[in-house]
């Protein structure tokens, strides 16, 4: 056959680098400061926009979707052109896909620090971003699986089976758990309400780890650490044994995030399992990386890239040890809602994926610009103060995390709790908040090195947008499937490969949810457990308006120390109709769920103007505007009809009754602090998140009483 | 090599049957929770199995002999990186090749360990088990935390000086003599008249003389007056009941020979 002449496209590997490098260094910035907000909560300025709640959400979508989303498109745009030896399918869908993403990232960061957020963690995008993000998904695999389609290569490289896993995947969790009932243009409500909003949340939040930032990269490890290595693949055997474990298994290990919650056991129990199961799939590539560097261990010595593989490959190696320990039920019990789980999550995102696209940038930015890399010196630099970084960000925070669980838990001779005061268990690791974010300012330093190194390479050489190639087209006749080489075969039909993938990653999901939406009892009623008023439901939307669940849980879970702290522990039929569920995933303040009827209004008045009158030390932000502005009440007959709509039993017509329910009870509230001295207005946002407090949890104490 | 492959299948269907069959062997009192459970459990098993076997036997390149699972154990010894020319599989990706070492026995050790250790957990807490694993958890938790209160409370470790009160029990007064008698009788005299301490049987006191003021004196002792501490040899509620035994028998009587009153006359 004729050798085909083509050129490879560089345009969109560089454009979507130039986007990585950029929105690293806006993540990071934003994530030094929350880490420092932590423990200097005025460093807010006292404004909405940049307090801890909303810029949380920022600092994780951009680190996630914003940076390392096209960190992986970089890396697969100039990857998958040469190991298919084909041009990337269609230009004018690079062009969308690159364009369409970065105003997504924009309209991201516009609507989050406005506080527009449907507070489900890592799908805080409201439902027209969601949209867009869906489309922009799909340019995106069709331009993936437009060049495998058109590829010189008979068979599909290893690298490519993990992005087509990573398309297929991503685009299946992110449409399933974005599934949300629109009230007006930036606010909508999740189909899914309590224990399956959860569950649904967690099958997407945990595989959005696994297909965002696992599999991606694995595929990203296969292409550029041999590349940069000069050395083959360790083993294709174990190649094709950890892929396909690896994406079947990973998909059912979302519960492992509701351990010890109202989700059923047995799916609990399920998610603790696979995630035992996943260990080994996970090394696979790790070792595969690892063992792929026999023999070159030399270079690794002086040569920055490697020694960002290396670094990023071993991260990765230990967090996902750590993850299917985490997953035991009794090492859970411990850690969740604690430091350890950020500390198990950063060995992951600055490890392993901050690592990896520092030496993928360090390597193929020279390779676009016909040059060398600028400095070896400075990449050097970077790695060591970034490997410092690490340590010091992760260390404090598994002793904060462990600290903390104690601390919880601790009972004293006669039974009483020992730090019955939330608050001391937090002044107690203020210094390891401290130390975590001296590490990531490290982080961060290294990274602006990384700017200037390859600032200074660009610049010395010249960029080559189009990059003659030329391959032989392989010979399409069918041949005939044999046995032992199936595999083989498989990796031949690109369609076929898709398939299989999807039938892979679709069993978990659909054993998990369909029975907990399905099988009543699963989700026993409670008869007292009656739907929010207007005026609670209103204050429902301020608490995800600013993120309290960022910090704040809503799950007493059922230990004995949780159930004295807090009260009763939490019950699957108290969440029914919580669209969308709000147990958060972490406690940097106590849980909240029994938090109704503790204190008076005048309490949360106060406390919400300003925490440390009523708990002097507490690292709370402020939230003086909650006492200024305007309820939003034209917008509830809206809500109300749209609650009815996913089957909260509002009666007909409740609609035109309910802004004058909403005004009773805020008046209600607004006199009874003004009897205790306090100029408070029932128009104000306040009034209505302390009706909502105050319900919190109060309906099983109903039932109760009705008994 | 078809003959290989039927028998795999074999030994397959042999196996899935094997792990399945507990599952259903339960009665029929089960509600739709339990059924569900059984047959995801069944589903899980039969899927993990399924991904697993296609690996096991596609997993390599038709150039050896054996069947699929002979292979995949295979004897082949881990290859040195200068002879790895061997491995060198017939195809490269832009100039990446690949090798095709065995996978690491320990590798294969661990992943298959983990699924069956998976399968019996599953088994163990939702087919043997009740299936309600944290309900059970915590009805425990409670059950040693309410049994610990009530030894406690009856070892008396939650009685304090601010907290004590007279207990007229007969057992706890006798009680309250035996260690009078042992401990304090030496001072006190054995009728609580008094020797070197001061007598107990007058309505004088130095620091009081409500139980609360005498659990303290016996606790913490009076250095300055010789009366020691004895917190660290009497329980909380051996205090109590000496105090009360005090207060209670030897308070009010007359006994011969007793000390004349020292403290503040208290009526």
């Amino acid at each position: 056959m004729n050798v085909e002449k083509f050129s490879y496209d560089n345009q969109y590997p560089k454009l979507f680098a130039l986007a990585t490098i950029f929105w690293g260094v806006v993540a990071l910035l934003v994530g030094v400061t929350i880490a420092i907000q932590l423990y200097v909560p005025a460093l807010n300025l006292g404004i909405p926009y940049t307090t801890f709640g909303r810029l949380r959400p920022l600092h994780t979508n951009a680190a996630i979707f914003a940076f390392v989303g096209n960190a992986i498109f970089a890396g697969v745009y100039y990857s998958l052109q040469r190991i298919t030896k084909a041009r990337m399918f269609s230009d004018v869908l690079s062009k969308i896909h690159f364009w369409g993403w970065q105003l997504i990232i924009v309209a991201a960061a516009v609507t989050l620090v406005s506080g527009i957020t449907t507070s489900k963690e890592y799908a805080e995008l409201e439902w027209p971003i969601d949209i867009a993000i869906a489309v922009v998904w799909v340019v995106f695999g069709i331009n993936m699986i437009g060049t495998l389609m058109k590829r010189r290569e008979k068979h599909i490289y290893v690298a490519a089976w993990f992005y087509i896993a990573t398309f297929v995947t991503v685009a299946v969790l992110h449409i399933g758990n974005s599934i949300e009932l629109p009230v007006s243009f930036l606010k909508s409500y999740s189909v899914y309400a309590g224990v399956q909003d959860a569950l649904v949340q967690w099958w997407y939040g945990h595989n959005a780890v696994a297909f965002f930032l696992t599999t991606p990269f694995l595929g990203l490890m296969y292409y550029y650490l041999p590349k940069a290595a000069n050395r083959p693949v360790f083993s294709y055997k174990l190649s094709i044994l950890h892929f396909w474990t690896l994406i079947f298994i990973y998909i059912w290990a979302g519960p492992h995030h509701l351990l010890y919650s109202a989700l059923p056991n047995w799916a609990q129990s399920l998610g603790t399992v696979f995630s035992i199961m996943l260990w080994m799939p996970s090394w696979g590539g790790m070792l595969n990386g690892l063992l792929t560097l026999r023999g070159a261990w030399d270079k690794v010595r002086d040569d920055p890239v490697l020694k960002f593989f290396v670094i990023g490959v071993t991260a990765y190696g230990m967090s996902t040890f750590e993850g299917p320990m985490l997953s035991l039920k009794n090492v859970n019990a411990l850690a969740h809602f604690t430091d350890w789980v950020p500390a198990h999550v950063h060995v992951g995102t600055l490890g392993w994926n901050g690592f990896m696209t520092f030496g993928m940038l360090y390597w193929m930015i020279p390779k676009l610009w016909r040059t060398k890399l600028y400095s070896k010196k400075l990449a050097t630099v970077h790695f060591w103060i970034g490997t410092l970084g690490i340590v010091a960000w992760v260390i404090p925070m598994w002793w904060s995390g462990i600290t903390q669980a104690l601390m919880w838990k601790e009972f004293t001779e006669i039974g009483l709790l020992k730090y019955p005061n939330f608050l001391e268990t937090v002044l107690q690791i203020v210094p390891m908040y401290i130390i975590r974010s001296i590490g990531g300012t490290l982080y961060f330093t290294g990274l602006l090195i990384l700017v200037y190194n390859l600032f200074k390479t660009i610049k010395q050489g010249s960029f080559v947008p189009e990059e003659e190639a030329e391959a032989v087209p392989f010979d399409r006749t069918p041949e005939p499937v044999k046995y032992g080489m199936i595999h083989r075969y498989i990796e031949s039909k690109a369609l076929l490969f898709t398939a299989l993938v999807f039938l892979a990653i679709i069993v978990g999901g659909l054993v998990e949810i369909i029975p907990t939406y399905l099988v009543k009892s699963n989700i026993p009623t409670i008869a007292s457990v009656k739907p929010y008023t207007p005026l609670e439901l209103q204050g429902r939307d301020i608490y995800i308006r600013e993120a309290c669940n960022s910090c704040h849980s809503q799950l007493v879970r059922p230990f004995r120390s949780e159930v004295e702290r807090y009260g009763e522990y939490s019950k699957a039929g108290e969440y029914v109709y919580d669209h969308p569920f709000l147990w958060g995933s972490k406690r940097t303040g106590p849980d909240l769920h029994r938090v109704g009827k503790k204190y008076s209004n005048m309490w949360h008045y106060l406390h919400m103007q300003d925490p440390r009158q009523m708990s002097p030390g507490s690292i709370m932000p402020r939230y003086p505007w909650l006492l200024e502005w305007d309820m939003d009440k034209e917008s509830i007959p809206a809500k109300i009809s749209a609650m009815r709509t996913l089957g909260v039993p509002y009666p007909e017509g409740y609609e035109d009754q309910a802004i004058a329910d909403l005004e009773k009870q805020a008046n209600e509230i607004a006199n009874d602090l003004i009897q205790n001295g306090i100029d408070a207005d029932p128009n104000k946002d306040i009034i209505a998140l302390i009706a909502y407090l105050q319900r919190l949890g109060t309906d099983i104490k109903n039932e109760v009483a009705e008994k | 090599m078809r003959k290989n492959k039927l028998f795999n299948w074999i030994i397959m269907g042999i196996f899935l049957l094997l792990a399945s069959s507990p599952l259903y062997a339960e009665d029929g009192s089960h509600d739709t929770l339990s059924t569900v459970i059984q047959v995801m459990i069944a589903i899980t098993v039969f899927f993990v199995i399924i991904v697993l076997w296609l690996v096991m036997v596609y997993s390599e390149k038709n150039d050896t002999e054996g069947s699929g699972l002979k292979k995949f154990f295979g004897s082949k010894k881990p290859v040195s990186v200068e002879e790895e020319e061997k491995l060198l599989l017939d195809h490269e990706y832009d100039g990446i090749r690949e090798l095709n070492n065995r996978i690491p026995p320990w590798f294969n050790a661990i992943l298959y360990g983990t699924v069956v250790w998976a399968a019996a957990y599953m088994i163990y807490y939702h087919v043997i088990g009740s299936g309600n694993v944290q309900e059970e958890e915590y009805a425990e938790e409670m059950r040693v935390a309410a049994m610990q209160h009530e030894a406690l409370a009856s070892s008396g470790a939650l009685i304090d000086e601010n907290t004590v009160t007279i207990t007229n029990d007969v057992a706890d007064l006798n009680k309250g003599k035996e260690i009078f008698d042992k401990n304090c009788a030496a001072c006190h005299g054995v009728d609580g008249g008094g020797i070197v301490g001061p007598n107990l049987t007058d309505n004088y006191w130095i620091h009081g003389n409500d139980i609360k003021d005498l659990f303290k004196v016996v606790k913490y002792g009076v250095a300055a007056k010789g009366m020691p501490t004895w917190e660290k040899q009497l329980t909380p509620k051996d205090i109590q009941d000496v105090t009360s035994y005090i207060l209670v028998k030897l308070h009010g009587t007359k006994p011969a020979n007793g000390k004349a009153p020292e403290g503040d006359l208290y009526e």
